[in-house]
């Protein structure tokens, strides 16, 4: 499902939230450091196997009001409030949580319709996962009805440098004799072009977004990633996620396509599980 | 995980590096805005053929400057752009 150069890292960058303190709105009275803690991963209509979850524990399913939701058991001691703040800055264990988080999640999203739940959200124990998905019922319903037939793909735009377009050489000649006002007059090119190359390349994010958008069933904009995070020197323009019917993937990748060349990259990424187009803020 | 890169550290041995990295990018800074003034006012047509001359000449030198001071230090431009979080970087990333 997705492809290996963009593992889980990549999950991260379609945008669930890392927000440990949203993560624990529901967490009101769970001992921090003691007992175990129910981990929950996604919710679907259909109970199904899955695979090992976070710290390779076995995946169960808790079936409340139509809904099935997808949880293992996590120790509090490294799950709770307090220890997670702390490890949700050791990467490697990030990368291995996340890893093993997308694996349970894109199994599950593979087979049924999937709502994909913000990485490591834990409850206190089963009775409140129980208690969401009656809470909460025909918000999980019109979610899943709204993802149904549908995955979510990830589009980056990045800026690349265009050809240069400047004349070093007629400048100079143009001004020879006065080195002053030609080096003003190359600083004045060089500026002026790009500042507009910039906007130009902001014009054409905001309509390869429109664009994309149009022919997706829903379409939003994540906020456009440092290039330490991309790992990208190149400026991103623009980190879309559109969920997609299915049977439009074709036509969707067709016009991604479209939309490259000319100082603009397209790289476009998926599917994913429509984590964009799932996050419930829980209240 | 990695240091802040902007931290004056009062070590002897890296003080004046650091002292000098912070002062070399103020007055690059600065060099960068009177520039872009000079820029606007020639395109505005408020200076003269001659003022263009005069002020292009002293803005190549301290360029020239620049690029001489920061090799003494062993800094490179990247070395004089702070990092501003979300604002961005100081200078425009050439």
């Amino acid at each position: 499902m997705t492809d290996a150069g963009s593992g889980s890292g990549e999950g991260f960058a379609e945008g669930e939230g890392f927000a440990v303190g949203g993560n624990f709105a529901e967490g009101e009275g769970f001992a921090a450091g003691e007992g175990e803690g129910t981990y929950l991963y996604a919710v679907a209509r259909d109970p199904l196997p899955a695979p090992a979850g976070v710290a390779g524990a076995p995946v169960r399913t808790i079936a409340h009001a139509g809904l099935v939701a997808y949880v293992s058991t996590v120790p509090l001691e490294r799950f709770g409030e307090e220890p997670l703040r702390r490890l949700l800055e050791d990467m490697d264990w990030l990368a291995e949580t996340a890893r093993a988080h997308h694996l349970v999640v894109d199994t599950v999203a593979a087979l049924t319709t999937t709502a994909p739940v913000r990485l490591v959200t834990v409850y206190a124990d089963d009775a409140q996962v129980a208690d969401l998905l009656e809470r909460r019922e025909n918000d999980f319903l019109r979610l899943l009805e709204h993802v149904t037939g549908r995955r979510e793909w990830g589009v980056k735009a990045y800026a690349v440098q265009p050809a240069e377009q400047e004349h070093p050489q007629q400048s100079a000649e143009a001004h020879a004799g006065r080195p002053g006002t030609a080096y003003l007059q190359r600083r004045r090119t060089s500026l002026r072009g790009r500042e507009q190359a910039r906007r130009q390349a902001l014009q054409r994010a905001d309509h390869i977004h429109r664009a994309l958008a149009a022919v997706a069933a829903a379409g939003l904009r994540h906020r456009a990633q440092d290039p330490r995070l991309s790992g990208r020197d190149a400026p991103m323009l623009l980190n879309g996620a559109y969920l997609v019917d299915q049977e439009r993937d074709a036509e969707f990748a067709d016009l991604v396509a479209t939309f490259g060349g000319d100082g603009v990259e397209l790289r476009m990424t998926g599917p994913w599980a429509p984590y964009s187009f799932t996050v419930m803020e829980a209240t | 995980m990695e240091t802040p890169r902007w931290r004056v550290a009062a070590d002897p041995e890296t003080v004046e590096r650091d002292l000098s990295r912070l002062v070399l990018t103020l007055v690059e800074l600065v060099r960068q805005l009177v520039e872009r003034q000079c820029v606007r006012r020639m395109e505005q047509g408020s200076l003269t053929d001659e003022q263009i001359e005069v002020l292009g000449v002293t803005l190549m030198r301290l360029e020239e400057a620049m690029t001489d001071l920061c090799a003494r230090f062993e800094l490179t431009p990247q070395d004089l752009n702070l990092d501003l979080g979300p604002l961005g970087t100081l200078l425009p990333a050439d």
